[in-house]
């Protein structure tokens, strides 16, 4: 879609032949915006009973698991108690706690189900996880220097991060955060170079720590003492289970996660874009910064339906069921502006992520590109 | 000793029960058994239907361990999924305290609400919430001996309650209950109110207005009228005025009524008067309103199209927010009651203890925040 210059309706994008005037953008936004609508309007029973059924499976899958763990001395039982504990860890986590805690399900009314006070499994708590996650990633998504999860404070994704050397080694220790990854997330909120940089207090600091510590012992109370106590002569057993069970739910929420945003064609931006950034632009950013991965419905459900990861950000708050329903919706919309719909399957997706993260970890000069930002242009 | 022993066993239990399924509660596996598991909620299961009349029916309810027993009289807040979301509201408990059931007597509103789905689709075996019970339209401790009540149409719920619980007390005074009713098909809870009567300590009498009485009943409607001439004369009360100064008053029903009895108790009674309104009125439309901190105190007005959230910041408060934008929920804040705006799709909608986002609502009337 290309659009006259003129001076009422200016060109406000423009990405390798496209340009979208501001009303043209406006235009966009208003059509997801009446997608949006209708699918929230529609909301109901069906909904309702699929969180339901989830929550049930999930619960079942991990009293299954935890049960089978205890005759784990039998090696296929330690193999499908852990398999069984690992899916409702990440079930519980990715397509239950991350989208209730987007406020997905509030409208039920259910206090179990509610943003305002459901936490999930794993050390980082719910509270903080709203703070960076909700309000900070969603509002402010790939903008070098207000989206944290840009590389999580240790990693360099974007030519717009200032490089060093420590970022040498970030192809190597880029595996021991995703191994680690529901720690990374527990002290993500902490932001320790805003601290270092003078622009946190101390006091904060050590307020958010100490209700991290309480949440982090108790998880490690459940998981690597009281489980394998119950367990008696085959504590080894249920502890290395649950330790397998949560490092197989940090690399699969890694690699989900990774692909949904730092794929070869998601775009970063930087705090100048987003000044005076109009709802429209608001909604081009999150389609632009966004990446889906393609898969079966099992896949989606796994994957905590962040394989929509387009749809999840423009409708952060709509029941992640609904997302497989309006992406082909999305992606014609998208087309129709001559937009990039960013998707691919999870082995080519997390390909790119692999070589954006060596590529950054080289300075400038070094990492041979095709000028900076090709795409580059005012937003 | 032995149940302090057993009670610090329970906790220990409960403690680890707790701490092997943090951040959950064992009760969110329990449930995977028995759907009335909660450990945040009073769910109750619906054991049987009674049907009182076309349009109303008393549930006999089962709940869990969080319900606690109520007074005579009180009220709970009923909630039941309609098209996927809770709905609630409040209804009158119509069982003594001390009954083997619990019940509650429904009549349907129309309104294609909470009631409606409770009389037409409510079946045995479905689950309800129930928020604790409340409300102040309860026996005084110790229990009046005489009690003058007055009841119109659903207002007979709570009445019945706090008759039965007064009468199985073992008091020995006397009480005199008027219920007004349009007909005899609306009457709610009509067996037990006719096993009731028997009792030597009840007048009871049934007062109709659009239908002709039968054996016992009365004829007329509950006005200035009745109360101060024949109506009560003929149920006995003008001849021992003395003595009814001191006599309790309770009265429940529709707003009208209610308004007629509180003058008429005004001019003419001495004794305590106890009421309870059981339709709500709508707290008014049009847009912006004004809003209630219940919090920080002082109210504020909040202009038309503007966001609870800036309304708020304008009034000097700074309530936690993120996005201003909806999608992140961090302004969540519970209304106590009051009209709401969503500003997204221009909806409004009465709002009685919920949480709503404040920077995509705003007020259609008056709010009570909890700012």
């Amino acid at each position: 879609m290309n659009a006259k210059v003129n001076n009422l309706d200016p060109v406000i994008f423009e990405r390798q032949g496209v340009r979208l005037t501001r009303s043209q953008v406006e235009a966009f936004g208003r059509e997801i915006e009446a997608l949006r609508d209708e699918v929230m309007n529609d909301l109901g029973e069906r909904d309702a009973r699929y969180i339901r059924r989830l929550v049930k499976t999930q619960k079942s899958l991990e009293l299954a698991g935890r049960g089978l763990l205890f005759l784990g001395v039998l090696p296929p039982a330690w193999l499908a108690g852990t398999a069984l504990l690992s899916v409702s860890k990440i079930l519980e986590n990715m397509e239950i706690g991350h989208n209730v805690m987007h406020g997905q399900w509030d409208w039920l009314n259910d206090p179990g189900l509610d943003s305002s006070t459901y936490d999930w499994d794993n050390t980082c708590p719910a509270e903080q996880w709203k703070h960076s996650h909700n309000y900070m990633h969603h509002t402010f998504t790939n903008v070098v220097g207000k989206d944290r999860d840009v590389g999580y404070g240790i990693l360099r994704l974007s030519d717009d991060q200032r490089w060093n050397p420590l970022y040498l080694a970030q192809p190597a220790y880029n595996w021991v955060l995703a191994a680690l990854f529901q720690w990374g997330v527990a002290f993500h909120d902490l932001e320790y170079e805003k601290l270092l940089k003078g622009e946190k207090s101390w006091a904060e600091y050590r307020v958010q720590r100490r209700k991290i510590m309480k949440k982090v012992r108790r998880q490690v109370l459940k998981d690597y003492l009281l489980f394998p106590a119950l367990a008696g002569p085959f504590f080894p057993l249920v502890f290395a289970g649950n330790l397998s069970a949560n490092l197989t739910r940090n690399l699969w929420s890694y690699l989900i996660i990774f692909c949904g945003h730092f794929t070869e064609h998601a775009e970063m931006f930087t705090e100048q874009d987003i000044e005076n950034e109009s709802r429209g632009q608001w909604y081009l950013r999150q389609l632009l910064g966004s990446s889906n991965l393609e898969g079966g419905p099992l896949f989606h459900i796994m994957s905590g339906n962040l394989s929509h990861q387009i749809e999840h950000h423009l409708f952060p708050d709509m029941p992640s069921n609904r997302y497989r329903e309006v992406a082909p919706r999305v992606r014609e919309i998208a087309g129709r502006y001559g937009l990039h719909y960013n998707t691919g399957r999870l082995g080519r997706q997390f390909g790119t992520v692999l070589k954006r993260i060596n590529r950054m970890a080289l300075p400038d000069r070094l990492s041979r590109r095709p000028g900076r930002r090709a795409n580059s242009a005012p937003m | 000793m032995q149940s302090q022993v057993a009670s610090s066993r329970h906790g220990l239990m409960r403690r680890l029960g707790r701490a092997l399924t943090t951040p959950f509660d064992p009760e969110d596996y329990l449930a995977l058994f028995d759907a009335r598991h909660s450990a945040r909620e009073i769910r109750a299961r619906v054991m049987r239907v009674r049907r009182e009349t076309d349009r109303a029916v008393t549930l006999e309810l089962a709940p869990n361990r969080l319900w606690k027993p109520h007074r005579a009289g009180q009220y709970v807040m009923l909630g039941v999924d309609i098209d996927g979301a809770r709905r609630q509201r409040c209804f009158s408990l119509s069982s003594a305290p001390h009954d083997p059931v619990l019940t509650v007597t429904v009549k349907a509103n129309g309104g294609g609400g909470v009631s409606d789905h409770l009389v037409h689709r409510c079946r045995a075996g479905d689950l309800l919430t129930l928020s604790p019970a409340a409300g102040d339209f309860v026996l005084p401790d110790p229990a009046p001996e005489r009690i003058l009540l007055l009841s119109a149409g659903s207002g007979v719920t709570p009445v019945h309650s706090i008759v039965k619980s007064w009468l199985s007390s073992g008091q020995t005074g006397r009480l005199v209950w008027r219920h007004f009713e349009r007909n005899y098909s609306s009457l709610l809870l009509g067996e037990s109110l006719r096993e009731l009567a028997l009792d030597g300590r009840l007048d009871f009498r049934l007062v109709l207005s659009a239908e002709a009485p039968r054996d016992g009943d009365l004829a007329g409607r509950l006005d200035e009228h009745w109360l101060t001439g024949n109506g009560l004369t003929e149920s006995g009360l003008t001849e021992r005025a003395g003595s009814g100064r001191q006599q309790a008053v309770f009265a429940c029903g529709p707003q009208g009524f209610l308004d007629t009895v509180i003058d008429w108790h005004g001019r003419h009674g001495a004794g305590p008067l106890f009421h309870e309104r059981f339709q709500t009125t709508p707290a008014g439309g049009g847009e912006g309103g004004r809003m209630r901190f219940a919090h920080s105190g002082g109210e504020a007005p909040a202009e038309p199209g503007q966001s609870l959230l800036e309304a708020a910041e304008a009034a000097g408060l700074s309530p936690r927010h993120g996005c201003r934008m909806g999608i992140c929920h961090t302004c969540k804040c519970r209304v106590a009651r009051g009209r709401v705006r969503d500003l997204q799709n221009g909806e409004s909608r009465e709002v009685v203890d919920q949480e709503i986002r404040l920077c995509v609502h705003g007020a259609d009337g008056d709010v009570e925040l909890d700012l």
